[in-house]
């Protein structure tokens, strides 16, 4: 195996910092019945972490529309870098204060389970500092790393606008659905309760109960 | 699936990440750290569904963590183990794995739908809560760069244009399908809509026929028994 030059070693490590630039995740779906966290580790102080999240309903059966979770997101000193409250669906980002282990936690402050889609991504741009340290990571790095990032945002919208059309469209199915059945049963309520009153005057003038009553 | 709840979440600073700017970072990108950290209680299901498209690769990797945060280098214990099930969206598993401490799975979606990977743990007295870390990518992000780059013996700045191509190439296809759902959804909007309006119609048919029946039916009865 050739022996590596320093200066080619540290190419590839510089390189290697272009790699590790964006980190990918999926969008997952957890079901919250009462706090559900997950954790996502942050490498470098100043990364920006962004991402998503959608309620996908389940069948709410009375109340029109959940009236939304809550996120927190907490950093690893313990202080909550990021509060959404009541909200059905949102993005959020933020510049992350210290490297470590991120805790994002859902709250559902009603009993009925949630599914809530998310979607978190951690973007590390290797800034002016790490050039200025190192003559070998070329600046074109840089670029390639703030491409990455901006691409990885559309990616972000694109799935939150993936699980939005989900929630829509389970909204409009659920919709007509109940639109359906209940004006069926609203047509034979009518039609017994028309019955009923045929019936219940012919009743009246029956000869049994009472001819002169009416 | 039993019912699914999270424990407190303790914090786990894995060792030597936190590296001060300027540092670069570990060699290998794909070391560790990719994957997200649930909690779970023993005697718990915690449910995490994914959406995959037909003919997507879907692969997937899980394993225990320490559960201390303060020591994360503290030894695992061996009663620590965690029970995984995949299924499918018409229900086959894809894969079942029973008490183990990591494990690893890979499949192609043969339907189309939320992909189902239910984690749970065998109850402990006292009650712990397990730590675990899940990596679970499908479609594109499962594509095994380092190989690729070996094979073509391309250098790094090329492989990450590849990456970016690749990533673009989704994001379009991507967009036809939005386009696409949403066609659908607009189809069945417009077809309820013109729905309602029949029901509407339908549904003073309904309202004037009844009323006429009544009439006529109790007209006819009081001219039979002789009151009109």
């Amino acid at each position: 195996m050739a022996r590596r030059r320093p200066a080619a070693l540290l190419l590839v490590v510089a390189m290697a910092a272009v790699l590790a630039a964006a980190w990918r995740a999926e969008a997952l779906s957890v079901t919250v019945t009462d706090t559900e966290c997950i954790h996502e580790f942050v490498p470098y102080e100043g990364d920006t972490v962004s991402g998503n999240f959608v309620v996908v309903d389940h069948d709410i059966f009375w109340s029109s529309d959940h009236p939304g979770i809550d996120l927190t997101v907490t950093s690893p000193g313990g202080n909550t870098v990021h509060t959404l409250t009541g909200k059905s669906g949102d993005k959020f980002e933020f510049k992350a204060p210290r490297g470590g282990m991120y805790k994002f936690c859902f709250h559902n402050p009603y009993g009925a389970p949630e599914t809530v889609s998310f979607y978190i991504h951690v973007g590390h741009i290797p800034n002016e500092h790490n050039l200025a340290k190192d003559e070998h990571l070329d600046p074109i790095n840089v670029k390639i790393a703030e491409l990455k990032e901006a691409l990885e945002s559309v990616t972000a919208e694109q799935k939150y606008l993936k699980a939005r059309e989900a929630r829509h469209r389970h909204t409009n199915e659920s919709t007509r659905k109940r639109v359906m059945f209940y004006t069926v049963a609203e047509y034979l309520a009518f039609m017994a309760a028309s019955a009923l009153q045929v019936v219940y005057i012919r009743r009246l003038f029956s000869k049994n109960v009472g001819y002169n009553r009416v | 699936m039993a019912a699914r709840r999270s424990g407190s979440a303790p914090r786990w600073l894995p060792p030597v990440r936190a590296a001060p700017p300027g540092r670069l970072p570990p060699l290998d990108p794909t070391a560790g750290s990719r994957a997200l950290r649930f909690d779970l209680e023993s005697g718990h299901t915690k449910c995490i569904s994914d959406e995959i498209k037909v003919g997507a690769m879907a692969v997937g990797k899980y394993h225990v963590v320490g559960p201390d945060p303060n020591f994360p280098d503290a030894q695992l214990p061996e009663s620590h183990r965690i029970s995984l099930r995949v299924t499918s969206p018409y229900g086959n598993s894809m894969h079942y794995a029973e008490n183990v401490q990591s494990g690893h799975f890979a499949f192609t979606a043969a339907e189309a739908g939320d992909y189902l990977a239910c984690f749970w743990a065998p109850d402990h007295k006292p009650p712990v809560t397990i730590g675990f870390e899940f990596d679970w990518r499908s479609g594109v992000s499962t594509k095994d760069w380092p190989s690729v780059a070996k094979k073509g013996k391309v250098d790094m700045m090329e492989l990450e244009l590849k990456k970016l191509e690749e990533t673009i190439k989704n994001i379009h296809e991507e967009m036809f399908y939005l386009r696409e759902r949403e066609e659908e959804m607009q189809d069945l909007n417009r077809k309820t809509n013109s729905r309602m309006a029949w029901l509407g119609f339908l549904s003073l048919g309904i309202c004037l026929s009844v009323a006429g029946l009544q009439l006529w039916h109790l007209k006819t009865f009081f001219e039979r028994k002789k009151l009109l």
